[in-house]
């Protein structure tokens, strides 16, 4: 339960409670839970483990593939770490979030509450999409403030500058630009997978069932990419442009990438969203 | 959904725009002559050849690959073609030339003769003219309407073999910019295929001055600089005698080289082997390795012959 029905003494109609005390509510109640801070924590732990991994490798490490591109090169990592947690690790927590916030309190029962409550049901998405979306972010943000300083601490910056995949060299200042970039763009990403989960998470009042069927379809999604046949389907697949991120480390910076990869997640988000308010309109408490 | 429908449907695929008539001959000239303006693009390379990806040039396998391109008018230019996983850069800013690499973070850097190997066939406008040059005495000439590519109309121009050339090539189509006269797409079609065997074109592409420091280049800190005969990565052998000889002109041109004897003989032997099939003839026995464009012969006593003919004409030439 994450809030109470404000109770009118003049007039027993009910009223709708503020907008921003249910935000307030949402995140306190999203931050509160352990397995939260828990994964929290466990994402800073992911740079980390990166970059002792290359400093010990050291100069020998050097080689294809994008970790090497972090050997003495520190402020890569952020970049390359969120790239690779990407892959399944940032969607498992925000799938985890969405499962949480509406076939979570379902299965607890919690949901009845909530949908009694005098908050309109528009409200109450409103809120349950900020809830998982304060989670993406701050998976994202911890990744990336954890990533620069186990860059710089543990790799070390090359003159604390970055190195492009390119060859040129960018100051600190545009080198955190670009890492910003690409936090927008990873968020921009979760955001469309949270959508989806939380349409999923509407229609079932079995948080595994949203775990699931988000990671599942995350694989399958891989799998269908990786078929030459399929080659048609790949701007319909979200998956196929999450490699877009590293391009933040190409000079000049070319945007084209992110920006069509931003507008694939946009409509996911708008589809995800359209049918969690359409399912949660019609929900019986 | 509608958005996603959208971003799937291919971009670009508007209606022939409407030029002014022009003749073969004076596009051809104008083409030659082209001078063109600075510009920044990116081309795609649609590549349906057939080669093996090399470990060095993942480009050269099938499938597609993008290419960056600036030029400033002048001398200077810069390529940058990106891989998941790395970038290979090429600046140059008219007497000194960069590659930088960056899965050794190596730079090699050289001058004028010193040049390090520029991948000329990402810049299609390049690799365009060129060709024109080469086959324009052997080929008939033709313009075959219009097109739009980047969102430049664009003239298309049809190089085909004429009849006594003997070649897997059926035509080669290049897109000419109406306004700069500048190639834009060049697609190779082979013979009994209505598919391109290679095409290269910009997908995008704007004309205007250009940044002066995108055409020089620092080595990074923490990068090896090195002398471009250093690492000289399967590159071309130039060595005393073994300079390629051409046999004959215009399509059915035949490259005769020589590759150079080395102690590892044998197992460059049994790689070739399992790439192509063996044939034999008057001029001796070597491996066959065909692609949809293009045969190459490697004999048993290391001589290489390569063209975009059949293997009847690499034949003739080894037995010369």
């Amino acid at each position: 339960m994450t809030t109470a029905p404000v109770l009118d003494p003049v007039s027993d109609a009910p009223r709708a409670a503020p907008l921003g005390r249910l935000l307030a509510a949402e995140l306190r109640w999203v931050l509160r839970r352990p397995r939260t801070l828990v994964m929290l924590g466990l994402f800073a732990l992911i740079p980390v483990l990166i970059s002792i991994g290359v400093a010990t490798a050291g100069a020998t490490g050097r080689g294809p593939g994008l970790v090497s591109a972090v050997a003495g090169n520190g402020l890569v990592l952020p970049i390359v770490a969120l790239t690779l947690s990407m892959a399944l690790l940032l969607p498992l927590a925000v799938a985890m979030a969405a499962a949480d916030a509406i076939a979570g309190e379902s299965a607890h029962g919690t949901l009845r509450g909530l949908l009694l409550s005098p908050v309109s049901r528009l409200r109450l998405v409103v809120m349950k999409a900020f809830g998982v979306l304060v989670v993406a972010t701050l998976a994202t943000v911890v990744v990336a403030a954890v990533g620069v300083l186990a860059g710089l601490v543990v790799v070390g910056g090359a003159d604390g500058q970055l190195v492009t995949l390119s060859g040129t060299a960018l100051g600190p200042g545009a080198a955190l630009l670009r890492v910003g970039l690409v936090v927008v763009f990873v968020v921009g990403q979760l955001a469309a997978v949270g959508a989806v989960a939380l349409a999923v998470s509407s229609v079932t009042d079995h948080p595994l069932v949203v775990l699931a069927s988000v990671l599942g379809a995350l694989i399958v999604f891989g799998v269908l990419s990786a078929i030459p046949a399929l080659e048609w389907l790949q701007p319909w697949l979200l998956t196929s442009g999450w490699t877009a991120g590293v391009d933040a480390l190409r000079d000049p910076l070319p945007l084209g990438g992110m920006i069509e990869s931003s507008l694939r997640a946009l409509c996911y988000v708008a589809v995800g969203m359209g049918l969690t308010t359409y399912r949660m309109l019609r929900r019986d408490a | 959904m509608v958005g996603l429908g959208l971003l799937a449907v291919p971009t670009g695929a508007g209606a022939a725009p409407v030029l002014p008539p022009v003749t073969p001959e004076e596009l051809v000239a104008s083409v030659l002559t082209a001078d063109p303006d600075a510009f920044a693009g990116t081309v795609e390379v649609d590549n349906s050849l057939g080669l093996p990806p090399l470990p060095d040039v993942p480009q050269a396998g099938d499938g597609t690959s993008t290419a960056r391109v600036w030029s400033d008018g002048e001398d200077g230019g810069r390529v940058q073609l990106p891989t998941a996983d790395g970038e290979k850069t090429f600046v140059s800013d008219g007497t000194t030339f960069w590659a930088y690499d960056s899965q050794g973070r190596t730079v090699t850097e050289g001058t004028g003769a010193d040049r390090p190997a520029r991948p000329d066939a990402a810049d299609p406008a390049a690799a365009a003219t060129e060709a024109i040059r080469m086959l324009q005495s052997s080929s008939t000439v033709t313009v075959d309407g219009t097109a739009e590519v980047a969102g430049r109309p664009a003239y298309e121009l049809v190089l085909s073999p004429a009849p006594d050339e003997r070649t897997l090539l059926r035509e080669v189509r290049i897109a000419v910019d109406a306004e700069q006269r500048v190639p834009l797409r060049m697609t190779v079609l082979a013979t009994g295929s209505s598919d391109p065997a290679l095409q290269v074109g910009f997908t995008e592409l704007a004309f205007g001055p250009q940044d002066p420091a995108l055409f020089t280049f620092t080595p990074p800190p923490g990068s090896t600089v090195v002398e471009p005969d250093a690492e000289r990565p399967e590159g071309l052998p130039e060595r005393p005698g073994t300079a390629p000889t051409v046999v004959g002109d215009g399509w059915d041109t035949v490259v005769l080289a020589t590759v150079p004897a080395t102690g590892e003989g044998e197992g460059t032997g049994m790689d070739l082997r399992a790439l192509g099939t063996p044939v034999s003839g008057p001029w001796g026995s070597g491996t066959l390795i065909g692609t949809a464009v293009a045969n190459a012969i490697v004999t048993d006593d290391g001589r290489v012959a390569v063209g975009a003919v059949p293997e009847q004409v690499l034949t003739e030439a080894l037995a010369r």
